[in-house]
């Protein structure tokens, strides 16, 4: 299936007719309108929901988790799954924040636009890297991507605790980040986060490579049915070995950000964040069984996790509140997404 | 699609105008201090937690929570929401020293105080004030009363030590104590195992299991938390060496936070000294901290709880400020924790 096919499937629900509610229900829109109404429920109870501020906090907290969640939809697209994506966040900020820092870090004395650049590639090289062994062993030895990347992220996740021990006296995690790095995660451009210019620059390339691209075709070819795409000509192993790559080296890509922001490097960094990963791209529309995905959609996802945790902080409640708001909140999106399945199975 | 785009601006745009009717702002009296704890996970925090609770409301405070589930990153996002909800005061208790130092800063451009509870930061030209307990001094104390006990019973020991996360200062502290004391009797103590537990009861289980393998003659041993008695019970049990002072066998046994379950093992005779935290002391410490800031007095960045030790002999003095006495008492005269 191409995109241009994926888009049609998603048209029958706009016809003009049907009444609004449906073609609400139907629209690739509607988790955007979903966090819209969150928002809307939320600013009765919090008002500083509404504020710039908060909406500054939103954006730079989505950013890091949209460009892992773009790098998984990669993956997903081929109908697998990246699970070490967050154990390559911890590695990769561990390694990195060992090659930049100013305590006795080997880039000591260098200028630091050498420093950042330096850091920026090690952080992607790793993540890249951890991919690249994950498409070899999921293409070349047929293993299960689900078993490949739980095993490597079990083994990146101990490594990175391993790595900070021998590097550091504590333990804990590397400090002492260069200034200019720390920008990437912290700057602001016209009030609003320098790394919305990463996410942007993420979003518009995997946009075009995933719609715009012989690249892309193989993609939704192989998550569609991949043997058919094989007989048609499509390299299979090659462009899952490169999925996996790409969802890599975007977890390493939000490793910088995140590390930036935190002006650490730390072993347990995103070790918690699987699920929102994962799900940012299957709430917003990405199917777990391939074929079907859309920069866009990741971004609304992205969103609207964000926003929905955003809004449980700033209620302050209790743990046992936030846990049944917020998976009240993620049901109902799945029921919601179950309906429109539903109505769009039925044309 | 351009119809659905207009269809969705317009449903947006509705749903948003919600947002501008006339809201019910609860009324607020007194500060707003906003609790934010990386878990919940010891019956330490859980009792920290209640404590400022019944506290804060004594004071006339409204507390609001997060619980960041050991993310730093989602706890620096927490930091900015209640930045966001203007209120006055911040409480932290984080997962890494260093990762902590923007929200710190965020605080400081708010103009918020900062209080941290137990662990303090790395150093910093950030400005908050900490709360810790001397864990190094505290453990000294009760290391040393063990060791009197040793000498009191005559021979020669062999020690086994449950060592915390080397990542947590306190853990760090507490080794260092256990090892200042031990050291300077290693005429009577052998340290024959260090047990590193990184705060795991699984790992303290296995590693206790694994040196009481390859030594089973170790009869002095320190657990540098409470909240691992079940599993070292477990395996003392084991090895039937799970015995009361009294009777033949005892391995004289210390530890370090005070809760309701180091408590019971007091008053049943297994635990021959605990280091306490004053978790009373520490959240007055804090909250003192906070209406010092308030007034607008700037106090030390490192404010120590000097703790105490509850031992068989001062156990009825002294337990009135010990926190876990408080919850064994609750609970009616049982501990709630194994």
């Amino acid at each position: 299936m191409t995109p241009a096919q994926t888009t049609r499937l998603d048209r029958p629900g706009l016809a003009p007719g049907l009444p609004l509610w449906r073609r609400l229900l139907l629209s690739e829109y509607l988790v955007l309108f979903l966090t819209v109404v969150y928002v809307a429920g939320m600013a009765l109870i919090v008002p500083e929901i509404l504020a710039a501020d908060t909406w500054r906090d939103i954006l730079a907290a989505m950013i890091p988790l949209l460009i892992v969640a773009i790098g998984q939809m990669f993956v997903l697209v081929v109908a697998g799954i990246d699970l070490s994506a967050t154990s390559v966040l911890a590695f990769s900020s561990v390694l990195g924040a060992a090659v930049i820092t100013m305590d006795g870090g080997p880039l000591v004395g260098m200028p630091a636009f050498l420093v950042v650049a330096v850091g920026i590639l090690a952080f992607m090289a790793v993540g890249g890297a951890v991919g690249a062994f994950n498409g070899a062993c999921t293409t070349r030895f047929n293993m299960p991507p689900f078993i490949v990347t739980l095993t490597t992220m079990m083994f990146f996740s101990g490594a990175a605790i391993w790595v900070t021990t021998l590097l550091t006296d504590d333990g804990s995690s590397i400090g002492s980040l260069p200034r200019e790095f720390v920008f990437i995660g912290q700057g602001r451009v016209f009030e609003l986060p320098f790394s919305l210019l990463i996410a942007l620059a993420v979003g518009l390339l995997a946009h075009v490579a995933l719609s715009h691209s012989l690249f892309g075709r193989w993609l939704f070819a192989i998550g569609i049915n991949p043997n058919a795409a094989a007989v048609s000509g499509v390299p299979v192993r090659r462009t899952m070995f490169w999925a996996y790559v790409i969802s890599g080296a975007c977890a390493g890509l939000a490793a910088v950000i995140y590390t930036a922001r935190l002006e650490t490097g730390t072993p347990v960094l995103g070790q918690r964040i699987l699920l929102d990963v994962v799900g940012a791209a299957v709430i917003g529309g990405v199917s777990l069984f391939g074929g079907k995905a859309k920069v866009l959609w990741v971004v609304f996802g992205a969103l609207f996790l964000t926003v929905v945790d955003k809004g449980l902080q700033l209620l302050g409640l209790s743990l046992a509140g936030v846990f049944a708001i917020k998976g009240g909140v993620i049901l109902l999106a799945a029921i919601v997404d179950a309906q429109r399945q539903r109505l769009k199975g039925r044309g | 699609m351009k119809l659905a785009r207009r269809e969705f601006t317009i449903g947006s745009l509705l749903a948003a105008g919600t947002a501008g009717l006339p809201i019910m702002v609860k009324a607020q009296e007194g500060k707003t201090v906003a609790l934010l704890f990386d878990s919940l996970v010891s019956p330490f925090w859980v009792s920290g937690l209640e404590i400022m609770k019944e506290k804060g409301k004594a004071n006339g405070w409204e507390l609001l929570e997060n619980i960041s589930n050991f993310d730093d990153n989602k706890q620096f996002e927490q930091v900015k929401a209640m930045i966001a909800r203007k209120v006055d005061g911040i409480l932290i208790i984080q997962t890494d020293s260093k990762a902590v130092i923007p929200a710190i800063r965020a605080a400081n451009e708010a103009n918020i105080p900062m209080v941290h509870f137990n662990r303090p930061p790395a150093e910093s030209d950030a400005y908050s004030v900490a709360i810790q307990a001397d864990n190094r001094q505290i453990t000294r104390d009760t290391v040393q009363f063990m060791v009197d006990e040793a000498k009191r019973r005559g021979g020669q020991y062999k020690a086994c030590i449950l060592i915390g996360d080397l990542g947590d200062v306190n853990a760090i502290q507490r080794r260092d104590g256990f090892f200042d004391i031990v050291d300077q009797n290693q005429d009577i103590i052998e340290v024959v195992a260090r047990v590193a537990t990184e705060w795991n009861a699984d790992k303290a289980f296995a590693g206790l299991m694994n040196a009481l393998q390859a030594n089973p003659d170790i009869n002095f041993l320190f657990t540098s938390s409470d909240f691992m008695h079940p599993q070292i019970q477990q395996v003392l049990e084991t090895f039937d060496m799970w015995k009361k002072r009294d009777e033949e066998g005892h391995v004289i046994f210390g530890g370090f936070d005070g809760d309701d379950g180091a408590y019971q093992r007091i008053v049943d005779g297994y635990l021959d000294a605990c280091g306490v935290q004053n978790l009373f002391l520490e959240v007055d410490m804090a909250f003192q901290a906070f209406q010092d800031m308030w007034a607008g007095k700037k106090p030390e960045k490192l404010l120590m709880d000097p703790g105490f030790v509850i031992t068989q002999e001062n156990k009825d003095q002294v337990r009135d400020e010990m926190w876990g006495y408080i919850v064994w008492e609750k609970n009616g005269g049982k501990p709630i924790s194994g």
